[in-house]
């Protein structure tokens, strides 16, 4: 850039740091303080910046200073401890008894004298070492008296051996260290072509920062405005924004309403009727254990809804009913399926939805969006709750291969390339499926998500007519994990402001 | 679900050839398992629960032979006539009511075999047997025992000798020191006689499910073996029953049948091999799986799914295997035929079903809640509906209330359901503090609260609160807070001075709308923010969202 350009993008503070070098040609931070009226660190700034334009060049100097401590200055007065002590020793071995009473500070002398090997102990006695008779006075006293007297200004006053014995002083805490950094600020050959190019400059009025005033005064007209570093990095914004979960919820119903579904919505807390009994799960299911199921205390248990559809049901666990099934044959437990639980899938809410359909009311769609609750204990790859998804499809004339149709849309919609469905189980369906996508990185088959139709001991004691129901659950918390690149489970619910702070907008 | 652990070789060996592991990763889950990966002398494949027939290598051998079109249909497994007879005593009808049993010859125990055994004895009693309790099956040497044996109970200072002991024990002993005495011991908790399968001269075969005696212990050398299997569901130890036996007559064992004399006269001869017959109407497949398929293909997948047909018209009539466990209804021979036919063949369509579509009205309202809420620069957290009663009550120096607790939770912080918002906000706050301020929140989500008018007796309740965090957070940015939603939504509320306690005395309020609270604010108590380590102070509100929507749709 030419001097003119220069020039024109100086900051006021940079002006008056300019000027003032070209005075002087080099000065410190203090006297620049002193010569254009600025506080120090609103000079130390503009040097900053100044020198990354070229006008001027700085370097700094670190300076040390030394002073005594409290402790210090009186071993100044008084005298080092193991000095003392050592003094005393010449005179003959001591017993340590004795000294304890008294000499002051007898167990710092005594680490000293030791850590120097002046002088040995034994049974309580303490004499010096032969090294211990011949030292003399000690360069350390020498020292804290010469800072008694002044603090040192820097470290060419003294010699490297005294330095090392000052650095110990400071470990001991009898000296203290101070460090000054001073700055010198020098003008540039650049900087000095630029000084006749800010007075021309100067005589074009700069605007920093436009003002209502100027605007009503008219006071722009004629001034030009201070050139920015546009490349140069300015302060965040902290936005108001939704967390990512409820962005992909939100997108999740979107999918479900686009393709024609309606939203069914229940309770968290449910009767295990409607969780596992209407689903037709045997009331000796692994599934309904306590392990995997929370049940609760309070309110433990309610009340059973149409006597006429649970009699249905009781039926056709026990012998099938009028279903064509054999049964689970066994004795249905009104009791037990009376108990009270945290709903452990978003099913439950689809065969409620069944419940309360009449032939009428079909064909349709229902979709649900929700959390879900199992009895885990949290790791990085369970939680205790979770939300989940689930869509039916409802109607006569709908088959199997509707049900490829619609998870075939789905993983396409996704942008999986190689998938396959093949034959899965769930109590509560038969044809059932699992769905899988390729991955390349493992050379293998994942399972991402299950669906299936409803088995005809579930959809009939229900609705009361033989009619299939196509379900699926798209799976929700792995596809909230890909996209935030979250590999922790717990992360997606642990609410870390910093994360949620940085995570992205969800755009599809 | 139960994964077995299938040895390459032996497979390869009852295959009659080289399978690749390639090729058996690509197509068993097609037949319906779920692969879990390869190990050192084979792979991992997960077995689903209502298939016990697959848990055994021979199993999964026939099953897999019979898929890929080798060896397709019915296939016959004679059991010879005997006079084996055992009698099952009343005693046991209380406790351990139902037996069955067999005799099997000619087993030749080799290595693939006796581990075959082994692991499918062990996940049957894990998955069919609910560790052993539904189901326990016994595994005797046929040669010491002399019939008639009989099933009944001894009582506690009963002795025998149990397999891998010395000498004899009494029972209690037994269910106290030996380490499957200690781990089944629940099974048979509260009896005061334990169920003993015994032969003529008193000898101990058994004391199910606990352990066998010694007295029949099996090794390399045995040729014959007798079968219980007993427990508290007949189907499903039949169903136990039936696939150990074909296991063994598919390497080329005898099956002998047992007569199982029941108390009340009635004698069960076991086991019965022969298959069973279910119609299955091919217009009912036809119209499930969206195909046409003429009853003649129907036919021939069910066959290679192991059954036999016959057809009459348009109904075919099923033989099913003794041991498929899995078939209840028509509907599960429909997904046989899918799986014969293999569902990669299946052409996906989409129905022209026409239907109404649509969000619920509350989501719809709490979205556009969230979205303007984002424009006051908050920002928005999801949070647990779990909780307990520390975080909601005295951490808040709220009084306590009755909520929804759960009986049996695996950790402690967990243990309820939230019946107020505010404390799950207080609870980010505090897990944040190594984050700049100002740390202005907000959610919009349920609770649950007791309510003895619901089918369970609780309730949701959909939820706002909003947490404003910084040095100056004051009373009046949260009621302007307040205010600002309400004037959005045209709605007033009437402001009262009496408040949540968790809020200082003078500073807080409780807003109604219709006589019905619909606001609690306030600036967060001192005592409150230490008990959550905060040292930021708090202005927070809760509003009722379902008191929101009533008000601006009163018809709804």
């Amino acid at each position: 850039m030419n001097p003119r350009e220069v020039a024109e993008r100086l900051h006021e503070n940079e002006r008056k740091v300019l000027h003032a070098l070209s005075g002087v040609g080099t000065a410190t931070t203090e006297e620049l303080s002193r010569l254009t009226g600025l506080a120090r660190d609103a000079v130390e700034k503009a040097s900053d910046w100044a020198a990354t334009k070229g006008v001027v060049s700085f370097r700094e100097e670190v300076s040390q200073f030394f002073t005594l401590t409290d402790e210090g200055r009186g071993y100044a007065e008084k005298g080092l401890p193991e000095q003392n002590l050592r003094k005393l020793l010449v005179h003959g071995p001591q017993e340590i008894a004795k000294l304890k009473q008294t000499f002051k500070n007898l167990n710092i002398a005594l680490a000293w004298i030791r850590r120097n090997g002046w002088a040995d102990i034994g049974d309580g006695v303490i004499q010096l070492t032969e090294e211990g008779k011949k030292v003399g006075d000690s360069i350390e006293e020498r020292l804290l008296r010469a800072l008694d007297e002044t603090s040192l200004q820097s470290l060419e006053a003294v010699t490297e051996e005294d330095e090392a014995l000052l650095e110990q002083l400071v470990k001991r805490k009898l000296v203290n260290k101070r460090e000054e950094m001073t700055r010198f600020v020098a003008i540039t050959d650049f900087g000095r072509q630029v000084v006749p190019e800010l007075e021309k400059a100067e005589k074009v009025k700069v605007i920093t920062q436009l003002t209502p005033e100027m605007l009503a005064n008219g006071l722009w007209k004629g001034a030009s405005f201070q050139r920015y570093d546009v490349t140069l990095p300015v302060p965040s914004l902290s936005p108001g924004k939704r967390h990512f979960i409820s962005q992909v919820i939100d997108y999740i119903r979107r999918f479900w309403v686009e393709l024609g579904f309606k939203e069914m919505k229940g309770e968290y807390l449910e009767l295990s009727f409607w969780n596992f009994d209407a689903l037709y799960q045997p009331q000796d299911h692994p599934a309904r254990d306590l392990a995997d199921t929370f049940y609760m205390k309070t309110p433990y248990s309610g009340h059973l809804p149409d006597m006429e559809m649970v009699e249905r049901v009781k039926e056709t666990h026990e012998n099938g009913w009028t279903t064509g099934s054999l049964g689970w044959q066994y004795m249905w437990d009104p009791e037990v399926a009376a108990r009270n639980c945290l709903r452990t899938h978003t099913t439950s809410l689809s065969v409620k939805q069944i419940a309360k359909l009449t032939p009428d009311d079909l064909p349709a769609k229902f979709f649900s969006c929700g959390r879900v609750f199992r009895n885990e204990t949290i790791d990085w790859n369970h939680l205790a709750e979770f939300y989940q998804t689930d869509g039916i499809v409802i109607g006569e004339g709908v088959t199997f291969r509707d049900m490829k149709g619609y998870l075939k849309a789905y993983m396409e919609g996704l942008g999986v390339e190689r998938f396959r469905f093949r034959p899965g189980y769930f109590p509560y369906t038969e044809m059932s499926m699992e769905a899988e996508v390729w991955t390349e990185e493992r050379g293998e088959w994942m399972e991402l998500f299950g669906a299936g139709m409803f088995r005809p001991e579930v959809v009939k004691p229900l609705i009361g007519i033989d009619v299939p129901v196509l379900a699926w659950g798209p799976g929700f918390d792995r596809l909230v994990m890909q996209s935030y690149k979250v590999n922790n489970i717990k992360e997606l619910y642990t609410n870390d402001i910093g994360l949620l702070r940085r995570a992205r907008l969800w755009t599809e | 679900m139960p994964v077995i652990e299938v040895n390459i070789e032996d497979l390869r060996e009852l295959l009659g050839r080289d399978v690749t592991v390639e090729e058996l990763q690509d197509r068993l889950p097609m037949m319906g398992t779920s692969w879990e990966g390869v190990t050192e002398d084979g792979f991992h494949l997960e077995v689903f629960p209502n298939r016990p027939d697959l848990l055994s290598i021979e199993g999964l051998a026939r099953a897999y032979v019979s898929w890929t079109g080798a060896q397709t249909g019915l296939r016959s497994y004679p059991v010879k006539k005997s006079d084996y007879k055992v009698v099952v005593d009343e005693k046991t009808q209380k406790v351990r009511p139902w037996f069955v049993t067999a005799v099997v010859k000619n087993v030749e125990f080799d290595d693939p075999l006796i581990r075959s055994i082994i692991q499918m004895q062990e996940k049957l009693h894990v998955t069919h047997g609910r560790r052993r309790r539904k189901v326990a099956i016994g595994l005797h040497s046929l040669e010491p025992i002399e019939f008639p044996v009989t099933y009944t109970t001894k009582p506690p200072e009963f002795k025998f000798r149990p397999l891998g002991e010395r000498f004899e024990k009494d029972l209690n002993w037994i269910l106290e020191e030996m380490k499957t005495g200690k781990e089944y011991a629940w099974t048979v908790e509260g009896f005061k006689e334990y169920p003993m399968i015994l032969d003529r001269k008193g000898m101990v075969l058994s004391m199910p499910p606990i352990i066998n005696g010694e007295y029949t212990r099996i090794d390399e050398a045995t040729t014959e073996l007798f079968i219980d299997v007993t427990g508290t569901d007949l189907k499903a130890i039949t169903e136990v029953l039936n696939v150990i036996c074909v296991t063994l007559a598919d390497r080329g064992a005898e099956i002998h049948e047992v007569h199982n004399h029941y108390p009340d006269g009635s004698v069960l001869t076991t086991p019965n091999l022969d298959p069973w017959v279910m119609e299955l109407d091919n217009d009912y497949v036809n119209r499930t799986l969206g195909v046409e398929f003429t009853p003649q293909m129907s036919a021939r997948e069910l066959e290679k799914m192991g059954h036999g047909t016959e057809i009459e018209g348009d109904i075919i009539k099923v033989l099913i295997p003794s041991y498929r466990a899995d078939i209840m209804h028509p509907i599960d021979l429909v997904e046989d035929v899918a799986i014969g036919y293999d569902y990669d063949n299946f052409e996906p369509e989409i129905p022209p079903i026409s239907s109404e579509a649509g969000e619920d009205p509350l989501e719809v309202f709490s979205r556009g809640l969230r979205n303007f809420l984002v424009g006051l620069g908050l920002l928005e957290v999801v949070t647990f509906m779990m909780s307990n009663r520390e975080k909601l009550f005295q951490r808040m120096s709220l009084p306590e209330e009755p909520i929804c607790e759960t009986d049996n939770p695996k950790m402690e912080a967990y243990d309820s359901l939230r019946n107020r918002l505010l404390p799950s906000l207080m609870e980010v706050l505090s897990t944040n503090k190594h984050h700049p301020y100002p740390q202005n929140l907000y959610e919009v989500d349920d609770v649950v609260v007791l309510d003895p008018s619901t089918e369970t007796g609780a309730r949701s309740r959909r939820r706002l609160a909003v947490a404003l965090c910084h040095s100056s957070a004051s009373f009046s940015e949260i009621k302007a807070t307040m205010n600002t939603i309400l004037e959005n939504l045209e709605l007033d509320a009437k402001v009262t001075e009496e408040g949540w306690e968790c809020f200082i005395e003078g500073r807080r309020y409780t807003a109604t709308l219709g006589g019905e609270p619909l606001c609690w604010a306030g600036e967060v108590k001192p005592e409150v923010l230490e008990n959550w380590e905060l040292e930021m102070p708090v202005a927070a509100l809760e509003m009722d969202v379902d008191a929101l929507f009533k008000n601006i749709n009163p018809q709804k």
